[in-house]
């Protein structure tokens, strides 16, 4: 069988060296390589971008890119292409720092023996396909792990489900009185339940952030609310200890732009964690504060008067499966997921995480969230279209009602029918709804920030042919006002910049919303 | 007046059996079925006032069984509440966009389910844990 040849393409401006290097393919059997030269990067860049190279022969020393740009060049348009760079005889480190960037190997100018080029060649070829077949390998069985761990979390479900509803039920007394051993005994089993419970939710935690299925809606967030929330879930956990478990939340603190319920459930897994590893009587704390140095964030803090993390471990105690306190101190606990959990929801929630500690007298740790600010919400959606033909409209619908509101209940659930019904009717990515701030989630008012060439016409028809249909609608005899204004009209001098725009918008909104969000301009350079 | 009816649409009859004495001990009657083929069966036989449906059951699932329960303008209004090992957004999406009036994880707590059971047979009022679902195609809402 006829082996195809080689494509290689060697990069090298220097004439001399690259005529050396032609000749050591001469020896080789004619038809096994065949050799493109080019003498830039540029040239390199578009020839890699068509494909068909097997190999590069890459010179570091090139008119328009120098050193390791020159790899990281050739990489970034080709990285499935292996890579070898030629380089001086008092180069070695830069060839190292090269291999870092994703070279397959170096070879010293001056330095190549006979016949050891080709063999360089193959050699990379090979190296870089076995990496490539690794990493597929590596992939797939991470793959299969994610897959095997939630099929197997779903699946204890059912068993825990049953000892659970049987638990309560001997507990409940629903099968004839228990002596004071046995209730205590079942309220064992349930606390172990509830373990076990906690555990499989982790692990399935962990599967979604890897996999990539992990939701976070992001919304304006009352960070006292969540910490109210989660002192309260977990105080009688913490008096069952003896501990003492207070917040202190500053006064006026503003919102946080985060999921709430992914804030409340980085809160509890650190408190949770706080009351563990706190013997009796001691004290755990939560706070919540603006960050001096940055007034974009706030800072919240949950200390504890426990057994401290050592010095080297305040870090890795994030990672995932890393347990740093003896497990002695802290009984039984869960699976060492839980940090990396908030790790992992804290940075995606553009805030960041960390541990302070001093072993035996307690352990703090800190986290920040982005301040809730509405200039930076809209900037997105502002940036993605060219304002210049478009207009930007401001919608505004409201939501009465024949017969008067019933109850609170119907009313928020109303409320949330209608909030549904205005985001199918938005240009997904693009449009932005604003929901006015109500008592008990019931909101009657809602701005919409459109983004359309047709004025506020096109949505209001969307928005009316939608209520129309809506169930609620005939229920509760619920009525549409719906207005708009294009913000050309604030918009007086069309050549006004983009962020000036943005930020008289945002004012518009903000002061039909007749909210206390500090306003702050978009300040990184759009 | 007599007591309120439940069919209990579970496979695994541990699970079965619990739900059996605790609904019996808040005066609910019970009727049961294993899967998507019985469900419909015992649906029609005993029109019950709710029905409580596992996901995950033999010869199609909890879904499927939403969708036959439709196609019978009599079996069509009965409300449905999941309680399912299968968690997640995608199946609490589909739950509720199914017209699902509450979704739980398992194992659910006996309160929560109680409570949820007590609203939906109350009136028509929906429930909070189902109307909380964030719904993944949803558009940004900043407030």
């Amino acid at each position: 069988m006829k082996e195809k040849p080689l494509h290689v393409l060697l990069v090298e401006d220097n004439a001399g060296d690259a005529r050396l290097l032609r000749e050591m393919f001469r020896t080789e059997k004619p038809g096994s390589f065949e050799l493109t030269h080019l003498l830039r990067m540029s040239e390199a860049m578009i020839h890699l971008g068509k494909g068909d190279v097997d190999v590069v022969l890459l010179d570091m020393g090139l008119p328009d890119a120098h050193g390791l740009d020159t790899v990281r060049q050739a990489h970034a348009v080709a990285p499935d292409i292996p890579l070898i760079v030629l380089t001086g005889l008092d180069d070695e480190e830069l060839a190292a720092a090269a291999m870092k960037e994703g070279a397959q190997d170096y070879l010293i100018k001056g330095q190549i023996e006979n016949r050891a080029l080709p063999r360089a060649l193959r050699h990379a070829i090979e190296r870089h396909r076995m990496q490539t077949e690794t990493e597929l390998i590596r992939t797939n069985q991470m793959q299969f792990k994610d897959e095997f761990l939630s099929h197997v979390s779903h699946e204890l479900r059912s068993p825990l489900t049953a000892i659970y509803g049987f638990v309560t039920i001997l507990l409940d007394r629903l099968a004839g009185d228990l002596n004071l051993n046995q209730r205590e005994y079942l309220e064992i089993v349930l606390r172990n339940i509830k373990q076990l419970q906690s555990m499989i939710n982790d692990l399935l935690e962990v599967t979604g952030l890897q996999t990539g299925k992990l939701q976070i809606e992001l919304q304006r967030t009352s960070v006292s609310d969540a910490v109210e929330y989660t002192v309260d879930t977990l105080l009688a956990s913490a008096s069952a200890k003896d501990i003492a478990l207070s917040s202190d939340v500053e006064r006026a603190l503003p919102s946080v732009c985060a999921d709430p319920t992914r804030l409340r459930q980085v809160l509890i897994i650190l408190v949770d964690n706080a009351i563990k590893f706190t013997p009796a009587s001691g004290v755990v704390k939560v706070q919540a504060r603006t960050l001096e140095k940055d007034l974009n964030f706030l800072t919240l803090e949950v200390s504890d008067s426990g057994c401290g993390i050592s010095p080297d471990m305040t870090e890795r105690i994030f990672e995932r499966l890393v347990q740093a306190t003896d497990p002695a101190l802290a009984g039984r606990k869960g699976l060492g997921l839980g940090l990396y959990i908030c790790k992992e929801l804290v940075t995606r929630l553009g805030g960041r995480i960390w541990a302070k500690s001093v072993p035996g007298r307690g352990s703090v740790f800190c986290f920040t969230l982005p301040v809730f600010s509405l200039p930076n919400l809209l900037a997105p959606a502002f940036r993605r279209e060219k304002l210049t033909t478009i207009s930007i409209t401001l919608v505004v619908t409201e939501i009465g009602s024949q017969t008067g509101w019933l109850s609170d209940e119907v009313r928020a659930e109303q409320s949330r029918g209608v909030r549904d019904l205005l985001q199918r009717c938005l240009h997904s990515d693009l449009d932005i709804l604003l929901p006015k701030m109500g008592p008990a989630g019931a909101v009657e008012l809602f701005f919409i920030v459109a983004i359309t060439d047709r004025g506020g016409e096109a949505i209001t028809k969307r928005i009316r042919e939608q209520f129309d249909d809506f169930e609620h609608t005939q229920r509760a005899g619920l009525t549409l006002l719906t207005s708009y204004q294009s913000l050309e009209a604030i918009k007086r001098n069309t050549n006004e910049p983009m962020k000036d725009l943005v930020e008289r918008a945002a004012t518009q909104i903000q002061e039909l919303m007749n909210e206390e969000t500090s306003l702050r301009m978009v300040t990184n350079g759009q | 007046m007599g007591n309120k009816k439940i069919l209990i649409i579970e496979d695994d009859g541990d699970v079965r059996l619990g739900y059996h004495v605790r609904l019996k001990a808040n005066n609910y009657d019970t009727f049961f079925a294993v899967d998507a083929i019985g469900s419909l069966r015992e649906a029609r036989t005993h029109q019950p006032d709710l029905i409580i449906l596992d996901l995950g059951l033999p010869g199609g699932d909890g879904f499927v069984v939403m969708e036959r329960l439709k196609t019978n303008p009599q079996l069509a209004v009965i409300p449905v509440i999941v309680v399912s090992g299968r968690g997640g957004l995608a199946n609490r999406t589909r739950a509720v966009e199914a017209g699902a009036k509450a979704f739980f994880e398992k194992p659910v707590d006996n309160d929560d389910l109680l409570e949820a059971i007590r609203k939906v047979l109350g009136g028509p009022v929906q429930l909070g844990k189902a109307e909380f679902l964030p719904d993944p195609k949803r558009r940004k809402v900043l407030l």
